[in-house]
């Protein structure tokens, strides 16, 4: 019986949880600048991107590859109905990321989207915009992060979609592959 | 093999066989040349009487004379002397010739002459006496006095002759035997002192040869035995130091085995009250084998109900993944809600506290999940190590009851065996006691062998003493008989 407590508990605070929040207004008047973050892993490393630069986050997708001069390109994958570009996050982070795992996509744009896929994701967290603190981007490998934020106990870099996607541009532009398009 | 007193004796008997056979000759000759020179002295004495009874006529005749010449009385004394001891003379002369019939015959015819003699002599003094000078001349001149004077010397030279033939005879004899006893001195002399040289070079020789063996002999049987008396002296103060050691090791073993006794008396007495308890724990184990067998029946309805409970714990597992594959499709369907209803303008906002509710519901959903899978794993982890110890403790119980019967035919033959140990240990006590006497003699027996040895080590220096006397008496007695010897 001690061994099922804990489980007991945490389904009353569960409970608790659902109840307060259904029985709390929708908005207190005091809303706090805020930004929302999907806390994720990169080749083991801590990243965080945002929400509002993304359209949308599903899973376990199959990847058809095809020939392509771009390496960061893992191939296309159905989303919603459409075929989309899949990329590589690690690989545009500049990782070594031949053997990471494929398991979450990122939508990006809403014109042409692309899905950026990456190994694990570790949560949704909300964190005061305060808390976002601005990189100097010295660091080649870290082109692509202009803010750092303190979530979930540690620092993540946070990467920025829109540099991402500029970067995707300007490589398909260089290769020609919107052409083929 | 002839012994050395026989030898020496048999030498000095015949050493003294010789001298007596030397003497007895030598004896013999001295005795003939003594008897001979007695009748030599004899013929010598027979020669002066006979030379006597001429010189006693003469002094008569030559007193009778100077009477007749001068008439003095005082010339008539060798005639008074002679007349005196002309007869005894005679005599002696017939006495000393008495085993000589010629000189007797000779005498016979002697004594009528020398009375005529002595008659003519006194008549003739007579006449001058009565100073009848004429008649005195007459009868003198007439030469009867000489006629007799003539036979007389006549037969008196014929006795002196024989006599001086016997004396020669005599000296012969003499000789002879003088020179039969210088031979018999000179030459048995020489043969004995050959003789007696000789055997005293054999019996030195043998002497010397058999004593020198004997002696060397004796020198190395000295030696063995000096070797051998100090092989003894150091075998004695070994056993000396031995027996010492041994006497200690008794005293230990003494005061052990007394010490043994009272174990042994102590273990009949545990024994008994061993026996009285392995009867009491053979009851005891049979209610506990009763025991065991309940639990061990108990242990498998516990394994059942635990294999049955990992079976539902398997299964509450995999509704749990069900849960939280449904959780995260929850959370990834809120996020995208969330975007789309930030995509949505102020109408969506309120769309979008539903959707970061339900999320957040999804997010401690999911983490809840985990949660509860780490408690399932390890209500399943617990299960199977109660599985596992609870089948351990099946066998275990099954061993159990299986040793409790072993325990309880052990307990059996304990009981039994404990009686036959009572029985071995009030032996051992009085064999043990037994012992302590026997120890107890043998200890006293020993310190007598180490107080012989003790004495034998004294007796083996002493023998070890004179072992090295008598090999420089052997050294002294090779030096006596061989002067050269440095042995």
């Amino acid at each position: 019986m001690t061994l099922l407590s804990p489980i007991t508990a945490k389904a009353a605070e569960l409970r608790s949880v659902f109840d307060q929040a259904r029985a709390a207004p929708f908005f207190s008047g005091k809303e706090e600048q805020t930004e929302d973050l999907l806390a994720i892993r990169v080749s083991r490393d801590a990243y965080a991107i945002r929400v509002s630069e993304i359209s949308g986050l599903t899973t376990d997708r199959k990847i058809v590859a095809f020939p392509s001069p771009i390496p960061e390109l893992l191939g296309v994958a159905g989303v919603r109905g459409a075929l989309v570009p899949v990329y590589s996050l690690a690989m545009l982070l500049g990782y070594n990321a031949e053997t990471e795992r494929t398991r979450w996509f990122a939508l990006c744009g809403a014109e042409d989207p692309v899905a950026l896929v990456f190994s694990d994701f570790e949560g949704y967290v909300r964190v005061p915009l305060t808390e976002l603190y601005a990189t100097e981007q010295k660091d080649v490998s870290r082109t692509h992060v202009e803010h750092v934020v303190r979530a979930t106990d540690m620092v993540r870099a946070v990467v920025s979609i829109s540099l991402i996607r500029k970067t995707i541009q300007r490589r398909c532009g260089n290769d020609g592959v919107s052409k083929e398009r | 093999m002839w012994t050395f007193g026989r030898k020496i004796a048999a030498g000095f008997t015949l050493a003294f066989l010789l001298l007596l056979g030397i003497g007895g000759v030598s004896y013999r000759s001295i005795s003939a040349l003594t008897s001979t020179s007695q009748l030599v002295t004899h013929t010598h004495q027979v020669l002066e009487h006979i030379a006597d009874v001429l010189s006693v006529l003469k002094d008569a005749e030559t007193g009778q004379r100077g009477y007749v010449i001068t008439g003095d009385e005082a010339f008539l004394e060798p005639y008074q002397t002679a007349i005196g001891t002309v007869h005894n003379v005679v005599k002696d002369l017939r006495q000393l010739t008495a085993d000589n019939p010629n000189q007797q015959s000779r005498i016979d015819k002697m004594e009528p002459l020398v009375a005529a003699k002595l008659a003519e002599l006194k008549q003739t003094i007579d006449l001058r006496r009565k100073g009848n000078i004429e008649e005195t001349t007459k009868l003198v001149r007439s030469g009867e006095g000489k006629k007799f004077m003539d036979d007389l010397r006549l037969l008196l030279t014929q006795m002196e002759r024989e006599e001086r033939d016997l004396l020669k005879q005599r000296a012969d004899e003499v000789a002879t035997a003088s020179s039969g006893a210088k031979s018999a001195i000179i030459y048995g002399t020489a043969f004995c002192l050959v003789f007696v040289m000789a055997a005293g070079f054999f019996i030195t020789r043998s002497l010397t040869g058999q004593i020198g063996a004997a002696i060397r002999h004796v020198q190395s049987s000295s030696a063995e035995l000096q070797s051998a008396a100090n092989q003894q002296a150091s075998g004695a103060k070994e056993s000396s130091t031995a027996m010492n050691e041994i006497t200690t090791t008794i005293s230990e073993l003494l005061a052990t085995s007394r010490q043994i006794a009272e174990s042994a008396q102590r273990v009949a007495h545990v024994a008994e009250e061993t026996s009285s308890a392995a009867r009491s724990g053979d009851t005891t184990v049979q209610k506990s084998h009763e025991s065991v067998n309940s639990i061990k029946r108990q242990v498998d309805l516990i394994v059942t109900h635990m294999l049955d409970l990992g079976k539902k714990s398997q299964q509450i597992g995999g509704i749990l993944e069900i849960i939280n594959e449904l959780a995260e499709q929850t959370n990834i369907l809120a996020i995208n809600a969330t975007i789309e209803a930030s995509g949505a303008g102020d109408a969506g906002k309120r769309f979008a506290v539903v959707a970061d509710e339900i999320r957040k519901l999804a997010d401690r959903v999911g983490g809840s999940t985990k949660e509860i899978r780490v408690l399932i794993e390890e209500i399943r982890a617990a299960v199977n190590t109660t599985v596992m110890a609870t089948e351990g403790g099946s066998k275990a119980v099954d061993l159990g009851a299986r040793q409790f019967m072993e325990v309880a035919s052990a307990l059996k033959q304990i009981t039994e065996l404990l009686g036959t140990t009572t029985a071995a240990a009030r032996e051992i006590e009085l064999s043990t006691k037994q012992q302590a006497t026997a120890v107890e003699q043998v200890n006293v027996a020993v310190s007598n062998v180490a107080k012989a040895a003790k004495e034998t080590e004294v007796s083996s220096g002493q023998t070890l003493q004179t072992a090295g006397q008598l090999a420089g008496l052997s050294r002294d007695l090779i030096r006596l008989i061989q002067a050269n010897a440095s042995a």
